[in-house]
């Protein structure tokens, strides 16, 4: 029986989610179940991870940590080689911390996790049913879990097309671009069928499986936001749309319509006695302007970029998210856009370039206040309101990774990297843009009908899930329970147990470190086969 | 059967798998020529998928894979099963 079902709403926003549920003039309440969800249940907004973004976000849903204690920083990796950059993906070895799918199978709950991001490659020690979000429909088989899920859902889901929910790397990268508006509304309309797509993954598993955690992730809520701000935000929408206009406004209300038809059968199936939660991994809102943080670096003194020889590579090179840069006489510089943070380079042995290692701090105290002094000519307002030294916001084992500082933008906007001037330019049009308050809401058997309640924190929906499952909550849990979120008979009857720590097993456990002798001898073979200078 | 041999036939029962659902037609059964991109229709991003795959099905961790991928600075233009294999040799055996 399914005791909870947990719907994640990628990037959305009390903004928007107000106006859905809200009777408007000639267009009526778009998402009618979600308004009884809201009055019926309990609500509060959620305080992302310091920097708002997709893969550390859900990472922190799904351990109840922070970023420094699960590793997870960003979609990808990135190091230079020099002539290209070598990419690679985060993936689910890289979350350094036990999962909410692994605590509960471990306490005998059956989980479904569908399209939450780094659940690919599936991991062995869970009880129950895992599709992974992000990952292109060419390798969804390999990445379900169990694996004969993937054809069972082919046979029995009519309609099933892994080309149609699975991520597309090239459709993908639309969402931070400067569209036509054709394309915008291409891109919008790309997700209705996606989402119906999970939908039916969802319903089926409901349906024929019954697992006490129901989880599944909807991401089109952050897509098109991202695409079509200003036709969701109340105070940008326009007040009588005609021809394209309308049909952006149309088509996002038709998104929402039918997320809210999804939403309604899914809680109607989970059936009376269960307990609905909702969450997003960070807000939305509008970003005016565009820093080019490393153009604003260059013009500190900070960076130099490489030179473009006008070479194919070095156009490539270019054209990647990853900053071209000169690093011999690179200080400080933003790696990549999602990053929104600069590291700082110090060197690791005397000569090599970067700032010593004992001038770190007057050096980072100095960028800092370098930052800060970015104006407006116009206002005098500050661009950069707030920088986070990673030893603050990303405490544990993983601090090192983090930005060394992280930076807020007066309009919550992600930078750019690229070398062009000026440093700030106006966007022609608003864009969405991710901001710290997301949505976390709770409906159904022994949830209070107390709207909306103080701000909680992301890591807080680990806890709570656990919580409504009836199990104990791991103590090293960063997060807490909201109480105000329950029935005051349910609290009590009800008592939040606290357990043991969490545990960390993997189903391919990262091998003893070699020995020397054994080093010596890859590196011998590596040589041998011309893989190693 | 040497080791470089045996992971040359893991590796093609592994890419088998992981081409099931792809449009991609062979002449002949994949062998140690058979390369990614010209003969399996292989991606960027299906490269990296790749590198996951393999260090799940061999039990590796951390491998250098831009090692393998990359050349002076340069990514290769295609790789063959049998140059895969050869790279993994050591890492397969000190994993062994």
């Amino acid at each position: 029986m399914t005791r909870t079902l947990f719907i994640g709403l990628d990037g959305c926003t009390f903004t928007v989610l107000n106006e859905m549920t809200r009777d408007l003039p000639g267009i009526g309440v778009t998402m009618p179940f979600m308004k009884s969800v809201m009055e019926g249940g309990a609500r509060a907004k959620l305080r992302s991870t310091p920097n708002p973004l997709t893969p550390p976000a859900w990472t922190s849903i799904q351990t109840g940590k922070g970023p420094g204690q699960h590793g997870v920083f960003d979609f990808i990796r990135a190091e230079d080689k020099g002539g290209e950059v070598f990419w690679t993906l985060y993936d689910s070895r890289d979350i350094d911390s036990e999962t909410i799918w692994s605590i509960a199978s471990r306490k005998k709950k059956r989980i479904a996790a569908l399209n939450f991001p780094l659940t690919a490659p599936p991991p062995g020690n869970v009880d129950g049913f895992i599709v992974p979000g992000f990952i292109p429909a060419k390798h969804l088989r390999r990445n379900t879990y169990p694996r004969e899920l993937f054809e069972q859902m082919k046979q029995n889901i009519a309609g099933f097309d892994p080309k149609e929910l699975a991520w597309d790397f090239d459709n993908e990268k639309q969402a931070l671009e400067v569209l036509s508006p054709e394309e915008t509304e291409k891109w919008v309309r790309y997700h209705l069928p996606r989402e119906e797509q999970w939908f039916k993954i969802a319903e089926y598993i409901l349906e024929t499986e019954k697992p006490d955690l129901m989880a599944v992730m909807f991401d089109g809520t952050d897509k098109i936001q991202h695409q079509a701000w200003q036709f969701l935000d109340p105070a940008l929408v326009p007040e009588n749309p005609q021809g394209w206009e309308k049909s952006m406004r149309d088509v996002c209300l038709e998104y929402f319509r039918n997320l809210d038809g999804y939403i309604e059968r899914l809680v109607t199936l989970a059936g009376p006695d269960a307990q609905v939660f909702f969450a997003s991994d960070h807000g939305f809102t509008a970003s005016y302007e565009v820093l080019r943080i490393n153009s604003l670096l260059e013009d500190l003194g900070y960076l130099k970029w490489a030179v473009n020889d006008g070479s194919e590579q070095a156009l490539r090179r270019e054209a990647s998210d990853f900053a071209n840069l000169d690093w011999s006489q690179t200080t400080a510089y933003c790696r990549t856009p999602s990053s929104n943070g600069i590291h700082i380079r110090v060197a690791e042995k005397p000569g090599d370039p970067g700032i010593k290692p004992e001038d770190y701090e007057q050096f980072r105290d100095k960028l800092i206040q370098d930052l800060f002094s970015l104006k407006d000519p116009d206002s005098g307002e500050q661009i950069i309101v707030d920088v986070l030294k990673r030893e603050e916001w990303f405490p544990g084992p993983h601090m090192k990774h983090a930005c060394d500082l992280t930076l807020v933008l007066r309009d919550n906007g992600f930078v750019s990297i690229r070398d062009y001037k000026p440093a700030v330019v106006k966007r022609p049009n608003p864009a969405g843009t991710h901001h710290p308050d997301g949505i976390f809401m709770a409906y159904g058997k022994g949830v209070a009908a107390a709207g909306e309640v103080e701000l909680r924190q992301i890591v807080d929906v680990t806890s709570t899930l656990l919580y409504s499952l009836g199990v104990s909550v791991p103590s090293d849990l960063e997060g807490e329970v909201p109480q105000s979120f329950f029935t005051s008979e349910h609290w009590s009857e009800n008592p939040v147990k606290q357990g043991a720590r969490t545990r960390l097993e993997r189903s391919n456990e990262a091998r003893e470190e070699m020995d020397e002798e054994e080093k010596k001898k890859m590196i011998e073979q590596l040589q041998m086969l011309g893989y190693m200078e | 059967m040497s080791n470089t041999d045996a992971i040359v036939n893991k590796l093609i029962v592994l890419l088998e798998d992981f081409t099931q659902d792809w449009d991609t037609e062979l002449d002949s059964a994949m062998n140690p020529e058979t390369r990614l991109l010209a003969d399996l229709g292989f991606e960027s991003v299906d490269i990296i998928q790749l590198t996951v795959a393999i260090e799940e099905d061999f039990g590796l961790h951390k491998t250098p894979f831009d090692k393998l991928l990359m050349n002076n600075g340069r990514y290769v233009d295609d790789l063959s099963i049998g140059q895969i294999a050869a790279f993994l040799e050591p890492f397969v055996a000190a994993a062994a």
